[in-house]
């Protein structure tokens, strides 16, 4: 027995200066006979990349690049099977990176034995010879771009060729103009000496002294006005387009559009109640716990947290009071998309009112919408009631949705 | 009829004024009755004024302390009698809710189509639609597991419940957002995810 780990102790040594030597020399030739790296991709992509890069930047844990230069094959193994068991048996590095990587401790991996490990390791030469390679390529691709300044070049030419067009048009408008004012004035040999700038000015003056043309600039006025007065009153409590500034710059633009977080996640109440609610700053902590701490706008919510004081958003939809509005049985029952109420949230760095939230919209809406009976009993006798009467499918009007008292009471 | 056209004039030059004025984004406009507008009792939601009663001046107050959210101890599910209780387990009992705690919800066609769509709303831009960790976020984040690892494979219900309630190594609690009955539904869903 003694002599069994004796000897495997001896072989791990010979092995491991082996592999170190190699390593100086040529670093993908070391490990080919060893691990598989093609195995190795698979089962650290499966398993280790999300903690851990295969170069030397830190992710979670820290970058694996020369992994096989810091410690030997033994002490890997044995970290990956039990990381915990490591780090209490009281050695001495583990100790050291457990607390270096704020304590947070790697998943164990008890089913991966020498093998795993080994294709793993051979990986992570792989890749990092792979990057050595890799310059030389990006150099040449980088002339190759910098070199086809053509697209430019041709963008150049169409703008010159644009405005030549433009100024022949210029130049005819200005020859046709002349040659109306002329006819206008009937004399054609006495404007013969007087120049274009006085025949345009001529044309002009005789035009707005004409009466029809003068009746018709003042009626076209008053209508615009009126019509402008009218919609204005229309628009006295219709806070459409209304977009405060927020006490936090929150852009949705950034967390529903490019990060694809659901409108739910945040918005918690809106399957559950009559308000969507607006997050607590504890929901904001389940990713800026631990992203983007230093940046001065995710800072106000820490300070809101020690402050204990809750953040103060600005409403946007400000719904009346005389009317009753339920978020769960539109979103819940319904099965309306929030964008279809708020417009496309995921694209707004600033939120704003998009629907004009006015009766006449809640009830075009109710008129327009069938009711979703496929499946449900509970519509069955409603809707033989209503095929009955009325060819037109069973509509949200059909069943109540323009009762006075649905919203109004 | 002099004053009659002086009175149009002046009607139209005042129409003129007011419509070329318009309003700001950072303004709600005018209302008709605001009276009728804006909330007699208290809105938890919308603020005019200062509250007159509450020390801070907001409408909202803080639960007494010592309040236990109740929704967390709905103390029966379904019909299967079980007592939430035993889930008010603290953030370090993982091992325990691991052995302990067993999914009341039956695993069928309904829970799963509903661990779905919640494992949509509350996991999956992190965790990622195949539950290997490519949610948009995870790019970001770092650190997000593929279910299907190996560390991972014999990983109970409970410990899914505990995690999801609790948090673990990056991933903070979600217990505010998800309830118990969400969590069990989700626990289902990632099971069906790792079979792939």
């Amino acid at each position: 027995m003694r002599s069994c780990l004796f000897f495997k102790e001896m072989r791990n040594i010979s092995r491991l200066f082996v592999i170190a030597l190699l390593a100086m020399i040529s670093l993908s030739k070391a490990i080919a006979q060893d691990g598989d790296a093609a195995s190795g991709e698979t089962l650290f992509n499966n398993n280790c990349k999300a903690c851990h890069s295969p170069k030397d930047e830190v992710v979670v844990g820290p970058g694996l690049k020369g992994i096989q230069q810091r410690r030997d094959l033994a002490w890997i193994v044995k970290w990956v099977k039990n990381p915990n068991g490591v780090i209490q048996a009281g050695d001495e590095y583990a100790v050291a990176l457990y607390n270096k990587f704020n304590k947070a401790q790697m998943t164990a991996f008890p089913a991966f034995g020498d093998k795993e490990v080994k294709d793993i390791l051979a990986y992570i030469e792989k890749a990092n010879t792979a990057v050595a390679a890799a310059p030389a390529g990006a150099t040449n691709t980088a002339q190759a771009v910098s070199g086809g300044s053509g697209p430019s070049d041709l963008f150049t030419y169409i703008l010159v060729a644009l405005l030549l067009v433009m100024l022949l048009v210029l130049g005819v408008l200005l020859a046709i103009v002349s040659i109306l004012s002329k006819a206008v004035s009937g004399d054609v040999s006495s404007s013969e000496g007087t120049s274009m700038g006085d025949k345009l000015r001529n044309g002009l003056v005789a035009f707005s002294k004409n009466s029809a043309v003068r009746s018709a600039t003042v009626w076209f006025f008053i209508l615009m006005v009126t019509k402008a007065t009218i919609d204005g009153m229309y628009g006295i409590g219709v806070q459409q387009g209304y977009a405060p500034k927020q006490p936090i710059a929150f852009s949705h633009k950034l967390h529903a559009g490019q990060y694809k977080v659901d409108c739910n996640y945040c918005h918690t109440g809106v399957n559950r109640g009559k308000s969507a609610t607006i997050p607590s700053a504890n929901i904001c902590m389940n990713c800026h716990g631990v992203i983007k701490k230093e940046s001065p706008e995710i800072q106000k919510i820490y300070t809101a947290i020690e402050k204990n004081q809750p953040i103060e958003w600005v409403r946007i939809h400000n719904l009346p009071d005389l009317a009753y509005f339920n978020h769960a049985q539109h979103v819940n029952v319904g099965g309306v998309q929030c964008q279809q109420c708020h417009g496309e949230i995921q694209t707004m760095e600033v939120v704003e009112q998009r629907s004009s939230l006015t009766m006449g919209w809640c009830i075009d809406c109710h008129r327009k919408t069938d009711v979703n009976t496929k499946g449900n009993a509970y519509y069955d006798k409603l809707t033989a009631l209503h095929a009955k009467k009325s060819k037109e499918p069973l509509k949200v009007a059909d069943i109540g949705g323009l009762e006075c008292s649905k919203c109004h009471y | 009829m002099k004053r009659i056209h002086t009175l149009i004039a002046c009607t139209f030059t005042a129409m003129t004024a007011l419509t070329s004025c318009q309003r700001g984004h950072d303004e709600t406009g005018w209302e008709f009755a605001p009276n009728m507008y804006n909330s007699v009792g208290y809105e938890p939601y919308s603020q005019i004024n200062k509250n007159p009663i509450n020390a801070d001046g907001k409408n909202m107050r803080e639960p007494v302390t010592g309040t236990v959210s109740r929704r967390n101890y709905k103390t029966q599910l379904d019909s299967s009698g079980v007592d939430l209780m035993i889930y008010h387990l603290g953030k370090d009992d993982l091992a325990i809710a691991e052995t302990v705690l067993k999914n009341p919800i039956p695993n069928n066609e309904k829970s799963l189509a509903e661990g779905k769509a919640l494992y949509g709303r509350y996991c999956q831009h992190c965790h990622g639609e195949t539950g290997a960790g490519e949610g948009a976020v995870a790019d970001m984040y770092k650190g997000v597991p593929n279910y299907k690892a190996d560390a991972y494979l014999n990983m109970t219900d409970g410990h899914i419940f505990h995690v999801i309630t609790h948090g673990k190594g990056r991933m903070w609690p979600h217990g505010s957002q998800v309830t118990p009955e969400e969590r069990w539904k989700i626990a289902h869903y990632i099971h069906k995810l790792q079979k792939g």
